[in-house]
């Protein structure tokens, strides 16, 4: 056929090409906006710090942002799925506290204690996926009730202490460079691709914006959205452990206080990227975005000796804009669509 | 030409007669001109009923009566003053509408629905005996036997209406606008609500009582109103109509018989017996064969819907076998439904098939994402040729694939949801309702479509509330009432009265 599918995001996406000058404008808006609000703050910034442009700050920056990006990218899935996972910064947690407890405390090979870390996240999130579908938990509930699981366990192993010292080989990769950039950058921006291919390009990709977008169309063309709905908290949870590692190597230690807070600035990232918190509509590529200009924003109070909380007050009104943002978008499109499948009045029998 | 006649005998009440009068009214929305030039009027004490296809301009007259839409031209007036263009006006006025849905808090108590957003106050506080006072003055009106401190999660929807024409009563509402109140109804609950409207008319309300439903229409109205694309066609005293010039009035045409094309009917594909589910249906038995369009007739809510609902695997059924090609099919299992050849078009179209801010492409593909991925992968090359079933092969047309599904018209969307399953050549195809909301043209598409895919060997169960669709397509017809199946109609037997005989009479 002449109009070819082109296959991929420009199908399976948030876009539409509206007629509707308003929907368009919220569409620019949202996907060159944020684009262009970092380069602003970018070029602002360059001007307001001196330190602002350096390497050093830049990757601090950066790297600052590494845990925060893949543990959003693993809740985009979930958000995607119109659920939420509230037990992401626990998670983080119980990882770190894993990864380097088991070491120090029974002799586990390090490659297994990364390996029990991450298929503890993939536990928890396998049991939110199960609590959602099979109790019908409603999300925020089931996983604030794992939040709180999560990290009493991650307490209970550690026994509250911060564990010291961290292996070697967590630290050397964490200063590993390839080609003069820090692997662990390359190794989130190879993740955040691999998600955009997943949901972008692969069956999976199609049934999680399906199973958000309509659940009840979804089942009924055979989608089972239970099976695709446990997939996504485990994604969430697997991106989560795998968030507590890097932060382990981070910081060299690991904590049971670690990600403390963490899920409310990752779905803040994945709201501000433009992913809907009802499900069905975002890209990674927003989320990235959402996640820098996060970083970004504290970076800039901490660099212009604004006292540190007021970092909390921008990034509060960061966000209330984008959700505002995503609602009237939401309301525009859902009006489109009265408006099509409502033409004219009712039916029933005639004569 | 008979339309001009009418026109002519047209017979309108005299101004001061008039509790509501509109006159020039025109509407238009982009793309559709919903109202041209509409006049309209009701006297205090009449029922003036409202009739047209769909889409010919009834729910946007209803919404401007009752201050939801603003015309663009002419004016409406209500007992001689002309009416803002707002809910809160139309109210104020006296104008209370009954939508199909009833509005009512379900955790409240019945008195204060009746009451909502009134209730009497002393010292700042709710005055319970003022309340339910005034609350049962206005329910001893139109339901005196419905208790006013029961909760109104506990009413059923004939109770719920009652409640809502209570509500409007107590706000002393001079004109009651009624949007299909019927629909949800069985057929003694139909005459009580007939009672009270007659019973409210002889207490000088005026009534539009919109209906599909010819029969009720001459049973309730005193006049009727006809209208067709947006155009006044007619507005003439019951007496001197039938139902056939209502209908004929309606479509413009007489209603003539959809050649029909004999088919020889093959082996059985579906099997069902004994089929039961407590409070849906009971003791179902039928088949339906290669190349055979047989149709479920029947009222709203006499079970049809949950039928297919179980024979796709959306529900399990209590009791009783589903068999496809001689297999059972696992009760509950839609997967299974679907890999042994099961399609379902469902009803709702919004709300149970469309992705709706998903592309074209991914809602057209979304029953073969097994069969365009290789290792999970959309391949571009397969996405195309199962577009090419889905979309084209339809006829559905469109910009392109990539623009969102909800910018198509209704027509297009569902020929998009028919295609969805094409890909997979399914042994039964199960049409819930494939023509709701769809413009006449769209219709006679979809209609030609799934006559086609009969000749091509598939077993089609039509489930429609169109008479002449039932007329049209159907090879065999069951006509259910109240969860049951009533009788059994060949092709040679079909008439819309045998139909609707079985669908409302005992």
């Amino acid at each position: 056929m002449n109009n070819a599918p082109k296959v991929g995001e420009s199908l399976a996406s948030g876009r539409f090409d509206a007629a509707s000058g308003t929907r368009r404008l919220l569409q620019i808006v949202q996907n060159g906006g944020l684009l262009a609000v970092l380069v602003l703050g970018v070029v602002i910034m360059s001007f307001a710090s001196p330190v602002f442009l350096t390497r050093i700050n830049i990757e601090n920056l950066l790297f600052a942002a590494t845990v925060v990006a893949v543990v959003a990218i693993g809740q985009s899935f979930v958000i995607l799925i119109a659920g939420i996972d509230l037990s992401a910064g626990a998670v983080v947690a119980l990882a770190s506290v894993l990864s380097v407890g088991l070491v120090s405390f029974y002799d586990v090979p390090i490659g297994l204690a990364a390996l029990v870390a991450l298929g503890a996240g993939l536990l928890v999130g396998i049991i939110n996926g199960l609590s959602v579908t099979w109790l019908r938990i409603p999300p925020l509930i089931a996983t604030l009730a794992m939040m709180s699981i999560t990290r009493g366990i991650a307490f209970l192993f550690s026994g509250g202490r911060t564990i010291t010292p961290v292996p070697d080989i967590y630290v050397e990769i964490q200063q590993s460079r390839l080609l003069g950039i820090p692997v662990v950058i390359l190794g989130t921006l190879f993740l955040a691709l691999l998600a955009h291919v997943v949901l972008a390009r692969t069956r999976f990709g199609r049934e999680i914006y399906a199973t958000g977008g309509n659940p009840v169309a979804a089942r009924l063309a055979g989608i089972s959205t239970s099976a695709v709905t446990v997939a996504a908290y485990a994604i969430s949870g697997c991106a989560a452990a795998l968030g507590g590692i890097m932060i382990t190597a981070r910081l060299e230690s690991g904590a049971a206080t670690a990600g403390f807070g963490m899920e409310l600035t990752v779905i803040s990232a994945v709201v501000i990227g433009g992913v809907s918190l009802f499900g069905g509509e975002g890209r990674v590529s927003g989320v990235l975005l959402g996640v820098l200009l996060l970083a970004f924003v504290q970076n800039a109070v901490n660099l212009l000796n604004v006292p540190p909380n007021y970092d909390y007050i921008v990034s509060g009104f960061v966000i209330a804009a984008a959700a505002a943002l995503d609602v009237s978008r939401r309301r525009l499109l859902e009006a489109g669509m009265r408006r099509q499948t409502r033409t004219g009045g009712r039916r029933g029998p005639v004569g | 030409m008979t339309e001009a006649i009418l026109r002519g005998t047209e017979t309108p009440s005299s101004p001061d007669t008039s509790l509501l009068r509109v006159d020039g009214i025109s509407k238009s929305f982009p793309g559709v001109r919903a109202l041209i030039n509409v006049d309209f009027d009701l006297a205090a004490g009449e029922v003036n009923a409202l009739v047209g296809e769909n889409g010919a301009g009834k729910s946007t007259l209803i919404k401007i009566l009752s201050g939801n839409y603003s015309a663009d031209e002419g004016v409406v007036m209500v007992g001689g003053q002309p009416l803002d263009p707002s809910p809160r006006a139309a109210h104020r006025a006296g104008v209370a509408t009954i939508y199909q849905e009833h509005h009512l808090v379900p955790m409240m108590s019945v008195a204060e629905n009746i009451m909502l957003g009134r209730w009497p106050r002393r010292h700042g506080l709710i005055d319970r005996a003022a309340l339910n006072a005034r609350a049962n003055a206005a329910l001893a009106r139109v339901a005196p036997q419905i208790r006013s401190d029961r909760m109104a999660a506990t009413l059923s929807p004939a109770e719920s209406q009652l409640i809502e024409i209570a509500r409007a009563l107590s706000q002393d509402s001079r004109v009651l606008i009624m949007d299909e109140p019927t629909t949800s109804l069985s057929g003694p609950e139909v005459a009580q609500l007939f009672e009270v409207i007659r019973h409210l008319k002889a207490q000088g309300m005026g009534i539009v009582f919109v209906s599909h439903w010819l029969e009720e229409v001459f049973a309730i109205a005193d006049r009727i109103t006809v209208i067709r694309d947006g155009h006044l066609v007619a507005c003439r005293a019951t007496a001197d109509l039938t139902p056939e010039a209502v209908v004929h009035l309606m479509v413009g045409r007489a209603v003539q018989d959809i050649p029909h094309t004999a088919r020889v009917a093959g082996k059985v594909v579906l099997d069902v017996k004994g089929l039961s589910r407590a409070g849906a249906f009971e003791d179902i038995n039928f088949c339906v064969c290669e190349g055979e369009i047989v149709c479920l007739a029947g009222l709203v809510g006499a079970g049809r819907s949950e039928l297919a609902a179980c024979i796709f695997g959306d529900d399990a059924a209590d009791a009783g076998e589903i068999t496809l090609d001689g297999r059972r099919l696992a009760p509950g299992d839609i997967r299974a439904a679907i890999a042994a050849g099961v399609a379902l078009v469902p009803e709702d179209r919004r709300r149970q098939a469309l992705i709706g801010n998903q592309s074209v492409a991914v809602n057209a593909t979304l029953a073969v994402l097994d069969r365009i991925t290789r290792s999970g992968i959309v391949s571009q090359r397969r996405e195309a040729v199962a577009l090419e079933t889905a979309v084209t092969a339809v006829g559905a047309r469109m910009a392109s694939v990539a623009v969102p599904i909800s910018t198509l018209s209704g027509g297009n969307q569902q020929k998009v949801v028919i295609g969805r399953w094409l890909a997979r050549k399914p042994r039964l195809l199960i049409l819930d309702e494939p023509t709701k909301g769809i413009d006449i043209g769209a219709k006679a598409e979809i209609m030609e479509l799934i006559q086609r895919l009969t000749d091509e060997g598939t077993a089609i169960l039509l489930i429609t509330s169109e008479l002449p669709e039932v007329l049209a397509l159907s090879d065999r017809a069951l006509v259910m009432r109240s969860g049951r199946i009533v009788g059994e109609l060949p092709r040679a037997k079909l008439s819309q009265e045998a139909v609707m005989n079985l669908a409302t009479l005992g």
